[in-house]
């Protein structure tokens, strides 16, 4: 089981769409890739949730697109984190940070 | 922010629906290519490689469809899609719509009429500022346990005294006899005291309300006119103008605004009360005035209440002879104003909701019938993938635009059909000028035409949305569902059920209606008709002219051909207006007049008894020969002579009223009914007559506003006006004849409280019943249509025609019979609860065996004729052509 891809925890996926593209403006391929890497494995996205994700990112005013050619120069539409995306990410790393701390202390008292 | 920019987007990408489409394709396949150059170059083949991206994400429609459904507006294209099909649908059928908008506006409209008059009369505030401060001030009389109205020397203390209120007021009914300028004319009228406008909170259209300089004896003559007054009679030129009423010549100071009323009669002139005559600013026995009040901001109706019973104590304890045993009660201005109608009103609400449901299950059948035959194309669009919740959105999206069409219809009927009902019964309903289809109405319209769309859609959609492919597919070549229309039978019953309650409310309002007419006045109501006379001024000088210009004038209205009989009284029987005295027999006077019984005292000449048919049981009436020089004489009415004289003869004895005293008893009349038929007060029930002629001089020359002369005679009204008119202006020219009514108009009118709600309730049982056999017939012809088949086997069999229109009938009959017994048992105990707190029903029971008997067999007698129709259908069938169908 444990080795089997698993879906992203619900409601994570959207600050993990954001941490990816705090480093550089990414397509949507590249985003899927990049996370299945940095998870090791874990997870597996498939286009559906990655792409409605992207739709309501963006209407969200947290990331912005534009098209341009990739390194195989092949056109892409590429997604840019605003500032107003970056703060989030900010505030919700932070968040994440003191759940997963409660969690924990949570799971170690028992 | 984040709304309004999903808002924004999801417009642009309604209205640019293809490049975003065109956007999305792209960049979903660059991210598949991207995905599958991976795999190639891990050494899959191409079409290896698309494959197993396709598994591994998804393939390019299913996730161009998921992400499509994501967003909202692809929600509202949906439902525009559905709608658009819905439109098709209907467009297909039009006699169902047809019968489904007709009936859904019926139902609709019937509720938005009485939901606009219960707007109007019981929800709407009243047109004044801050009115839930406003209240009526009563005198509470114990020993009689009724509020009357106070005397003004009563509300004079009041407004001395009272702490309580942000202002206080008094007004009082009165009529005057306009002789100049124009031709004369008797106004109805109010005296009110200085601040009465301003207690309202209404400003005047001209001119300023009375000072309280004004509002006392002695001040100014002036008045206020009411806006229609101006407008018409003074050609919107009033100001400053002055005006003759009852001989005495006034300035207009005030003209009040367009619409302005207060109670529900018209008033043309407003005078201080403060100038009103003597006797009656004095006397603490008349309680003409009723008094009104804005509370302090912060005080409670109990807190004032409080205080005005300590203020009424004391004033009590001023004049213990007069007061002693009246307390004070309050009661909202609105209450006051609606209340008796609120009642009738929400039963009316009631009733009417019943219809809407009829109407509801009737559109439900249908439309069970219509998705019965549909079966087969859901049963395609599920094969296909459509979800269950997607067929039932489809269904409701249909029921929701035909119920949201029939009530754009209903509103159109509610609006023509309030104006024909509003004509009707203004006069009776209280507030019946504010309503109106506004807003508030309209908002309910599209409410209830929504939530009956999702009512009568809800059933036959979830249950064609349980659809057994198998089955279905199968049978779908013949295009019918099996099985017995359970559910429509069930609907049926329920209309039936419905229609027995509303049959049977209608039915006993009916009833009492028919024993009001029967009921015993006490006199011969027939050939009556009664006026009233404003007195030349010239005549009312003092008492003397008075009562020769009342001979005269009678004297000269007898002679008139066809009159048989005519006479004066200051009380019609069967009116609303009340003289009620506090009286006593012999020398028992009470401590307090105020604890004294009353009696309904008409002031009569001797003629009126003859004039009205009452019965003379002992002595004799008044006669020509009691006059104001000879001896004080009265006559009593049965019911005065059974309470207080149970042992003894009356004649010979003396009654005494609270302002003269030592009347001898000299006759016994027959009791006659006064004010609303069939209920008894304390202050009608004894009665007694005493002679015009021996009223004191005082009151002689104010008597003329409240004298009615009868006349009896066999001829119209209509022939007779002129002559009697032509008769008494030829006296004095300047006497205006007004109030003219016949006796007969006057008992149907003390019956508008039953007959208002008796005609609407019988309307909507009618309805209802419209509603109930159009459903019988329709459920009974659909299921003719679905045994077809059944039928030509029974026919080849050997079965006779006859046998088959028996088993059609009677299939019919028996549903009918269960509705009937479900409502006969709802009827029973919903009539029970309205008779017991509504004063509705008069001289029925609640279970009036006759009125059940006559709703049953009306009842019966419709579901057969509903059946009848579709039993000879079923006889007509050919077996030949039947059986060919398979």
């Amino acid at each position: 089981m444990a080795d089997k891809p698993s879906d992203v925890v619900q409601g994570t996926l959207d600050m993990l769409i954001l941490k990816t593209l705090a480093l550089e403006p990414m397509h949507g391929y590249g985003i899927a890739v990049r996370l299945e890497q940095m998870s090791k494995g874990v997870f597996r996205l498939n286009a559906g949730s990655l792409f409605v994700a992207f739709q309501r990112l963006q209407r969200d005013g947290l990331i912005k697109s534009e098209w341009k050619a990739t390194e195989n120069s092949r056109r892409a539409k590429y997604y840019v984190l605003t500032d107003q995306g970056r703060k989030r990410l900010n505030s919700e790393t932070r968040e994440w940070g003191r759940q997963v701390a409660a969690i924990a202390r949570i799971l170690e008292a028992s | 922010m984040s709304l309004l920019r999903s808002m924004a987007v999801g417009l642009r990408s309604l209205f640019r629906k293809e490049r975003i489409s065109q956007e999305l394709d792209e960049e979903l396949n660059g991210f598949l290519e991207m995905a599958a150059e991976e795999k190639i170059k891990q050494g899959m083949s191409r079409n290896e490689a698309l494959r197993s991206v396709r598994l591994e994400r998804g393939s390019l429609e299913v996730t161009k469809e998921v992400v499509r459904a994501a967003s909202w507006e692809s929600f509202v294209e949906r439902c525009w899609q559905d709608l658009r099909f819905a439109v098709r649908l209907l467009r297909k059928d039009p006699g169902f719509v047809a019968v489904a908008l007709l009936t859904l506006a019926l139902g609709i409209g019937a509720n938005t009429a009485i939901f606009s008059v219960v707007q109007g009369v019981v929800l709407s505030p009243l047109p004044y500022r801050e009115p839930d401060r406003l209240v009526m001030v009563w005198l509470n009389n114990h020993s009689l346990k009724s509020i009357t109205q106070l005397s003004y020397a009563d509300f004079v203390d009041w407004q001395r005294s009272s702490r309580s209120f942000e202002k206080i007021a008094a007004y009082a009914w009165r009529g005057f006899d306009l002789s100049s300028p124009g031709t004369p004319e008797h106004l109805p009228g109010r005296e009110i005291s200085a601040n009465f406008f301003a207690m309202l909170g209404v400003e005047l259209a001209q001119g300023r309300e009375f000072s309280s300089e004004e509002d006392r004896n002695g001040g100014a003559p002036v008045v206020i006119i009411s806006n229609s007054l101006w407008r018409d009679r003074f050609g919107r030129t009033a100001m400053g103008k002055s005006i003759v009423l009852d001989g005495v010549e006034a300035t207009i100071i005030g003209v009040l605004p367009p619409g302005f009323r207060f109670d529900t009669d018209d008033a043309d002139i407003y005078t201080p009360i403060g100038q009103r005559r003597l006797v009656e600013q004095n006397d603490r026995t008349v309680h003409n005035v009723v008094c009104v009040a804005r509370l302090k901001a912060g005080v409670s109706l109990g807190q004032a209440e409080a205080e005005m019973n300590t203020v009424q104590e004391t004033i009590d304890r001023l004049h213990p002879d007069m007061e002693e045993g009246l307390g004070a009660k309050l009661t909202p201005v609105k209450e006051q104003l609606v209340g008796d109608v609120r009642g009738t009103l929400l039963l009316l609400l009631g009733a009417v909701g019943v219809v809407l449901l009829i109407a509801c299950a009737n559109v439900a059948n249908l439309l069970l019938v219509r998705t019965a035959a549909r079966t087969r194309e859901f049963s395609i669009r599920s094969a296909l993938g459509a979800g269950r919740g997607r067929i039932v959105w489809q269904l409701l999206t249909e029921s929701v635009l035909l119920s949201v069409l029939g009530g754009g219809l209903g509103v159109v009927a509610a609006k023509w059909g309030l104006n024909a009902a509003m004509a009707a019964v203004a006069s009776t309903l209280p507030r019946s000028e504010n309503v109106r289809v506004n807003v508030s109405v309209l908002l309910f319209a599209f409410g209830i035409s929504i939530a009956v769309g999702i009512l009568f859609g809800l059933a036959p959609a979830l249950k064609s949305s349980r659809v057994d492919l198998q089955t279905s597919l199968k049978e779908g070549a013949r295009g019918s569902t099996t099985g017995h229309p359970r559910a429509q039978s069930s609907l049926m019953v329920i209309q039936i059920a419905l229609t027995v309650v509303l049959l049977a409310g209608a039915g006993l309002l009916f009833r009492t209606i028919q024993q009001l007419w029967k009921a015993d006045l006490g006199f011969d109501a027939h050939n009556i008709i009664t006026f009233q006379v404003g007195l030349s001024p010239s005549a009312t000088g003092n008492g003397a002219c008075v009562r020769t210009a009342f001979q005269q004038m009678i004297e000269r209205i007898r002679q008139i051909p066809g009159v048989q009989s005519a006479d004066l009284s200051t009380l019609v029987p069967m009116s609303h207006q009340i003289n009620a005295l506090p009286f006593w027999v012999d020398s028992h006077r009470p401590a307090s007049v105020a604890e004294a019984p009353r009696t309904l005292a008409f002031i009569t000449g001797p003629d009126f008894q003859r004039v009205m048919g009452i019965p003379l049981v002992r002595g004799r009436f008044l006669s020509e020969q009691d006059t104001i020089n000879a001896p004080l004489v009265a006559v009593i009415d049965t019911e005065l002579a059974r309470t207080y004289f149970p042992d003894t003869d009356p004649i010979g004895h003396t009654i005494s009223f609270a302002q003269v005293s030592g009347y001898r008893i000299i006759g016994v009349v027959g009791h006659v009914q006064h004010g609303e038929l069939g209920f008894s007060s304390p202050f009608t029930d004894a009665q007694s007559y005493v002679s015009i002629y021996q009223i004191m001089d005082r009151w002689m020359t104010t008597i003329d506003t409240w004298t009615w002369v009868a006349v009896r005679t066999p001829l119209e009204a209509s022939t007779i006006l002129p002559e009697i008119r032509k008769a008494v202006y030829g006296a004095a020219s300047d006497q205006p004849i007004y109030n003219v009514h016949t006796i007969k108009q006057i008992v149907s009118e003390s019956m508008s409280s039953q007959r208002f709600p008796m005609i609407m309730l019988g309307t909507f049982a009618g309805l209802a019943l419209l509603l109930a056999s159009i459903g019988i017939y329709g459920v009974i012809s659909y299921s003719v249509s679905q045994r077809v088949h059944e039928i030509g086997i029974r026919m080849a069999l050997g079965a006779d025609k006859r046998d088959v229109f028996r088993m059609v009938v009677g299939q019919g009959l028996a549903l009918a019979l269960a509705g009937l017994a479900i409502g006969v048992v709802g009827a029973l105990i919903l009539t029970r609860l309205l008779s017991s707190f509504s004063l509705l029903l008069y001289g029925v029971g609640a279970s009036d065996p006759l009125t059940f008997t006559t709703v049953s067999v009306m009842l019966s007698l419709v579901a057969a004729l509903a059946c009848y129709i579709p039993a000879r259908r079923a006889m007509r069938v050919d077996p030949i052509v039947a059986l060919r169908y398979e």
